[in-house]
C-alpha cells in the first residue's frame, strides 16, 4: 500500500484541483493531529484525491483508501502531497 | 464487489515488523511481571496501545502499582522507534494495520479496477453543493419539524391516559386502603399525576425527534450537515459539528447539551454546550404561544419567529463572546471526519438509537420530575389548609423575589411564581399561571362514571389507535397538497387569555416572553450539564443565563416604557 513516496517538492492538500490523484506525504501538526489522520488511514505514501472543493474557504472532501474524509480548510492546508 | 472464501475468525494477530514487534516483546515481558495489569488487560494489547501513547490507557495504567515505571519503559521505547523510523510510533502502527487490512481484502475482495465516483460521490455533489448545500440542509429540517409536530395526537393520548386511567386506578388502590379524601389523594391527583402528565406530554414529541434525527444519522446525512455548515459555524467562532447540537436544541436542551460529545475539543463542546438552551426548545414554545395568543392574536406567528430567532441571534453574540473571552484560545480543533457512505436506514438500528436517548431522557425526567411535582404539591400546601395560593409557603416566596422582576415589568408574585416553577420545565409556567389566575383551572374532573379495569384498558388501545391514525394522516399532509387534517380547533384557553390581558400590558408580555427565552433552564438541562461538564460550568451556564435574561427583558421593558408603549 505504502508505494515508495516520490521525490519531488510537495504541495499543500488544498492547493490541489479537485478529480486530481496525489499521495500524501506528511502534515505538518502536532502530535494529536497526526495521531488523528493515521487513525483515519492517511499514512505516508498513501493515494488520495480530493473530490470535492466547492465552499471557497470551507471543507474539503477527498477520498483515501475506500472512504471519504471531510477536511477543513485550515487541516487541508497543513497536510502536504505530491500530485500523481 | 465480490467476497470470496471465508475467513478464520480466529483473533489474527498483525505482524508490526521487526523493529516494533521487539519492542512490544519487551514491553510485553515487563507487563505480564505486574498482575494486577495482566487480570486486566491481556499484555501485548496493552503492549501496543501504550507505544500508540493512548492516553486513556496510559493514565489506567499511571493508577495501578508498577504502572509508572511500565509507562516510563515505554517512552523510552517510542524514542527508540522514532530514531529508527523518524516518525511515531502509532504513525508506523496505523500503517501496519492498513497493510495487514488490505493484505486481507485483497485476498477475498475483488473490486472493479476503474477508480470512478461512486453513487454516493454522485449524492455529495448534490447534497454538498455550494449552491444546493444549505437550502437541501433547510428543507430537511423544516421536514423533521413538520414531522415531530406530527407527534400531537400521542401527547394527547397520553393526557388522556394518565389523567383517566392511569390517576383512576390509583385512586382505586388509594380507597383500598382506605385513605381517600385525605391528602394522600390530593396529592396523588394535584402532585404526582398533574406533574407527571406534565411532562409525559412531551415524551412523544421527543421520540419523534429522536426517530427523524436517527433516520438522518443512520442514512449518512448527519455527517454532511456539519461539512455543509463548518464555515457558518467557525465564523462564528464555533465548529461544523457544533451545528447539530444546536439543531437539537430546538426540540430539548438535554439532548442538545448530550449532543456535544461529537466534538473532540473541550472549549468547542462547552461553547456549544452553553449557547444550547438558547435554541428555544419545545417547552417554550406552550409559553410563546399563549402570550401569542393573548397580545399578539392578529400575527401569533410572527411574534413566536421572533422570539426564535431572537434566541439565535443571542447564541451567536454569547458563542462569540465567549469565545473570545472565558474560552478563548485553545487548540482549534481541526475539522477531520468520516463521510460514511449513504445508505439506506435500517428501522432496527433507528429503533436502537431512538431508544437509548429516549429512555435516557425517560428515566432523567421522571424521576426529577416526580420529586420536584411532589415538593411543589406540599409547598403549595403548606400551611396545611391554606386555601388561596398566595399564603402557601410557595406564594410566600414568590412574593419575596417579585421586586427583583419589578425592574422588567413582572414584579407581581403570580408572574415570580410562574417562572420558579419554570425551573422544572419551561411549559410548566403556563400551567401554573392557569392555576393561579383561573380559580379552579382544573377542569372539574369528568363525570366519574365507575370504570372497570377493562374498560379502561380497552379505553387506553382504543386511544392509542385513533391517535396512531391521526399521526399518520398528519405525516401524509406534510407533502404539499395533500390535507387529510379535518380544521384544527383551538384549544379554549379563553378564561386565562381574558385573564392575563387584563393584568398584563402587551409591552411586559414581550419582556416576560424574552425572560422565558433566556432565563435559566430548565433543572433537566441543569443536570445534564452538570453531568457532562461539572457543577462549577452548570452554575455558570445558569447564572449567565439568568443575567442575560434579566438585563435583555429590563432594557425592553425600560425602553419600551420611555418609547411610550
Amino acid at each position: 500500500m505504502a508505494d515508495k513516496i516520490r521525490e519531488e517538492i510537495p504541495i499543500q492538500l488544498s492547493m490541489v484541483a479537485p478529480g486530481q490523484d496525489v499521495q500524501f506525504v506528511a502534515v505538518h501538526g502536532g502530535w494529536g493531529i497526526r495521531r488523528r489522520l493515521a487513525e483515519m488511514g492517511l499514512n505516508p505514501g498513501v493515494k488520495m484525491k480530493v473530490i470535492q472543493a466547492d465552499f471557497q474557504g470551507g471543507p474539503i472532501i477527498v477520498a483515501v483508501r475506500d472512504s471519504r474524509l471531510a477536511l477543513g480548510r485550515r487541516m487541508a492546508h497543513k497536510i502536504m502531497v505530491n500530485t500523481i | 464487489m465480490a467476497v470470496e472464501g471465508a475467513v478464520s475468525n480466529r483473533s489474527a494477530i498483525i505482524d508490526y515488523g521487526r523493529d516494533l514487534e521487539k519492542e512490544i516483546a519487551t514491553l510485553e515481558g515487563s507487563i505480564s511481571k505486574i498482575e494486577a495489569l495482566t487480570a486486566r488487560y491481556p499484555a501485548r494489547w496493552l503492549a501496543v496501545k501504550l507505544l500508540e501513547n493512548d492516553s486513556d490507557v496510559k493514565e489506567k495504567v499511571r493508577a495501578i502499582d508498577g504502572g509508572v515505571e511500565i509507562i516510563r519503559q515505554a517512552e523510552t521505547s517510542m524514542a527508540h522507534l522514532r530514531s529508527i523510523f523518524g516518525d511515531e510510533a502509532e504513525t508506523v502502527i496505523a500503517d501496519r494495520r492498513y497493510g495487514f487490512i488490505s493484505g486481507v481484502a485483497k485476498k477475498v475482495l475483488r473490486k472493479p479496477a476503474i477508480d470512478r465516483l461512486t453513487s454516493s460521490d454522485k449524492i455529495d455533489n448534490i447534497v454538498t453543493n455550494r449552491v444546493l448545500g444549505i437550502p437541501i440542509f433547510l428543507i430537511s429540517m423544516w421536514l423533521v419539524f413538520q414531522f415531530v409536530a406530527c407527534s400531537g395526537p400521542y401527547s394527547d393520548w397520553l393526557d388522556g391516559v394518565l389523567a383517566g386511567p392511569i390517576c383512576r386506578w390509583g385512586i382505586t388502590i388509594i380507597k383500598l386502603i382506605s385513605l381517600d379524601g385525605t391528602w394522600v389523594e390530593s396529592l396523588w391527583v394535584d402532585g404526582i399525576i398533574a406533574g407527571f402528565a406534565g411532562v409525559m406530554v412531551f415524551v412523544p414529541l421527543l421520540f419523534f425527534l429522536y426517530f427523524a434525527l436517527a433516520i438522518l444519522e443512520d442514512c449518512g446525512y448527519m455527517a454532511r450537515i456539519a461539512f455543509v455548515m463548518d464555515r457558518l459555524m467557525k465564523a462564528i467562532g464555533l465548529h461544523g459539528k457544533s451545528f447539530l447540537p444546536m439543531i437539537i436544541g430546538f426540540g430539548c436542551t438535554v439532548p442538545a447539551i448530550y449532543a456535544t460529545r461529537t466534538m473532540r475539543e473541550w472549549k468547542d463542546r462547552i461553547v456549544t454546550a452553553q449557547v444550547a438552551s438558547l435554541m428555544s426548545c419545545g417547552a417554550r414554545l406552550p409559553v410563546y404561544t399563549l402570550f401569542a395568543a393573548v397580545f399578539f392574536a392578529d400575527n401569533p406567528g410572527t411574534f413566536i419567529l421572533a422570539l426564535y430567532l431572537f434566541g439565535i441571534f443571542w447564541a451567536i453574540v454569547i458563542a462569540k463572546l465567549f469565545r473570545s473571552t472565558v474560552f478563548a484560545g485553545g487548540e482549534k480543533a481541526p475539522f477531520v471526519m468520516e463521510l460514511p457512505p449513504y445508505r439506506m436506514p435500517t428501522l432496527k438500528g433507528v429503533l436502537i438509537h431512538v431508544w437509548e436517548r429516549g429512555a435516557f431522557f425517560f428515566q432523567k425526567a421522571v424521576t426529577i420530575i416526580m420529586a420536584v411535582s411532589i415538593i411543589l404539591f406540599f409547598l403549595l400546601n403548606i400551611p396545611w389548609g391554606v386555601s388561596d395560593m398566595r399564603d402557601s409557603l410557595f406564594g410566600k416566596v414568590s412574593a419575596t423575589i417579585a421586586p427583583v422582576l419589578a425592574p422588567m415589568g413582572c414584579g407581581n408574585w403570580e408572574a415570580a411564581g410562574s417562572l420558579l416553577t419554570g425551573f422544572i420545565a419551561k411549559e410548566v409556567v403556563v400551567g401554573t399561571m392557569g392555576e393561579i389566575y383561573v380559580a379552579g383551572a382544573q377542569e372539574e374532573a369528568e363525570v366519574e362514571e365507575p370504570t372497570n379495569f377493562f374498560q379502561d384498558l380497552g379505553e387506553i388501545l382504543v386511544g392509542f389507535w385513533d391517535a396512531t391514525v391521526d399521526t399518520v394522516k398528519s405525516i401524509v399532509s406534510i407533502i404539499p397538497g395533500v390535507n387529510l387534517m379535518d380544521g384544527e380547533e383551538e384549544e379554549e384557553v379563553t378564561r386565562l387569555v381574558a385573564a392575563l390581558r387584563e393584568r398584563y400590558t402587551p409591552l411586559q408580555a414581550v419582556a416576560f416572553s424574552v425572560f422565558v427565552l433566556l432565563y435559566i433552564p430548565c433543572m433537566v438541562a441543569v443536570a445534564a450539564f452538570r453531568s457532562e461538564f461539572g457543577t462549577k460550568w452548570a452554575l455558570f451556564n445558569a447564572v449567565y443565563l439568568t443575567a442575560l435574561g434579566w438585563i435583555v427583558s429590563t432594557l425592553i421593558y425600560q425602553v419600551g416604557l420611555l418609547l411610550g408603549f
